[in-house]
């Protein structure tokens, strides 16, 4: 006999060892592809805290001390501890959503779960860009009413600032600084477009195949 | 209405997870990439569900789309290692009744069958499976003559393998 044919008895009298999946094996299969999403969603967000974290503590003494100087610290202080209660709010209601994706029932609590996942997801970002950039224009704003202390202490912690006109420092100054800004919040949007954006767009891709099966 | 179809759906695969199985351990070479070829056929499977009317099996419309997964999924990742690990794909065949040489050649033959091409390998698996040319000409969507063509050079290509 021809060995492939024997191997086709083979394939049939055998029964081949294979995982057996219970009925809700299956059933969460197909939900899974969103959870997935969800949880990376949730990593993600718990990189960036602690990557937020990590940079203040490698904040250099200058900055620190220059702070100080211009009477800040109490207000970065209560900034951060915001800043931190705020975040660690969403991370707590991405933990939610992670949670409550993952025990889903129905398809159609799966696409509510979804829809809230993208706009706490929204949220966040706005949350985060819209507060770097207030806080960015309002330090600015206190630096521009408190003129004399900044080039007081400028022109003490770098030789030479003083020696410049007052008015071209202050252009400068200032001219830096909102470079610097603006260069600061587009990576910021920009880090969230491609990361969050792209999660984003997985989760409406499963969304609209659900919808699909819905109608 | 869509608790109805979800749980029909997912009775179903549960009765027949064996077909789906069997191609997942045909196309990949490891326990992870067999979950996660099964699961993905799972999801293709549900999806085209709605468009399944019940005019053929339900194992035979299972054939075609988890084949049709298989082989797509397979050409999308170019980067799956082309291993053959015996012990890995755990094909295990009862030897007994055979001599050494017969269970060499039936490893080697099973080999030889993991290393076709996708298409080729989905001929031979729905061969193994003993569907005749008109099943499997309507679960691959080739003409009768066209698989009966394939099936007698696939043929003599593992006959050239076996025998050098």
């Amino acid at each position: 006999m021809d060995v492939l044919d024997t191997l086709k008895k083979q394939w049939q009298e055998r029964e081949q060892q294979f995982p057996k999946l219970s009925y809700d094996d299956i059933y969460s299969m197909l939900l899974k592809k969103s959870s997935s999403v969800v949880k990376w969603i949730f990593i993600i967000s718990v990189c960036e805290l602690l990557f937020w974290i990590l940079i203040s503590f490698v904040v250099p003494d200058s900055s620190r001390e220059f702070n100080e100087q211009m009477g800040l610290k109490t207000a970065f202080t209560i900034i951060g501890v915001i800043n931190y209660i705020i975040f660690a709010f969403f991370l707590f209601i991405f933990y939610k959503n992670y949670r409550s994706i993952k025990v889903t029932a129905t398809v159609k609590q799966l696409m509510e779960s979804i829809l809230k996942t993208r706009k706490t997801v929204n949220y966040f970002v706005y949350y985060n860009v819209i507060s770097t950039a207030l806080l960015f224009i309002a330090i600015n704003i206190y630096y521009f009413l408190h003129k004399e202390e900044l080039t007081k202490f400028l022109s003490k912690s770098y030789e030479g600032y003083g020696s410049i006109p007052q008015d071209k420092a202050t252009m400068v100054f200032f001219g830096a600084q909102i470079i610097v800004g603006a260069v600061f919040i587009g990576l910021l949007i920009l880090f969230y477009y491609v990361v969050y954006g792209f999660l984003l767009r997985r989760l409406k891709r499963n969304y609209r195949e659900l919808k699909k099966i819905e109608v | 209405m869509d608790k109805k179809l979800e749980h029909s759906f997912v009775t179903q695969l549960e009765e027949n997870q064996n077909i789906v199985h069997k191609i997942c351990r045909l196309y990949t070479n490891d326990a992870d990439a067999h979950n996660d070829l099964f699961q993905e056929i799972t999801i293709q499977l549900w999806k085209a569900f709605p468009k399944f009317r019940g005019d053929s099996k339900f194992s035979t419309w299972m054939y075609r789309v988890a084949l049709n997964t298989a082989i797509t999924l397979y050409r999308k990742s170019k980067r799956r290692v082309q291993t053959q690990d015996f012990e890995g794909v755990s094909f295990k065949i009862k030897a007994e009744a055979y001599d050494d040489t017969v269970e060499q050649q039936l490893k080697l033959m099973y080999s030889a069958v993991k290393d076709l091409n996708d298409i080729d390998k989905a001929l031979v698996f729905l061969y193994l499976e003993d569907k005749n040319y008109r099943e499997i000409s309507e679960t691959l969507g080739i003409t009768e003559v066209n698989a009966r063509v394939k099936m007698n050079r696939i043929k003599e290509k593992l006959r050239k393998i076996l025998n050098p």
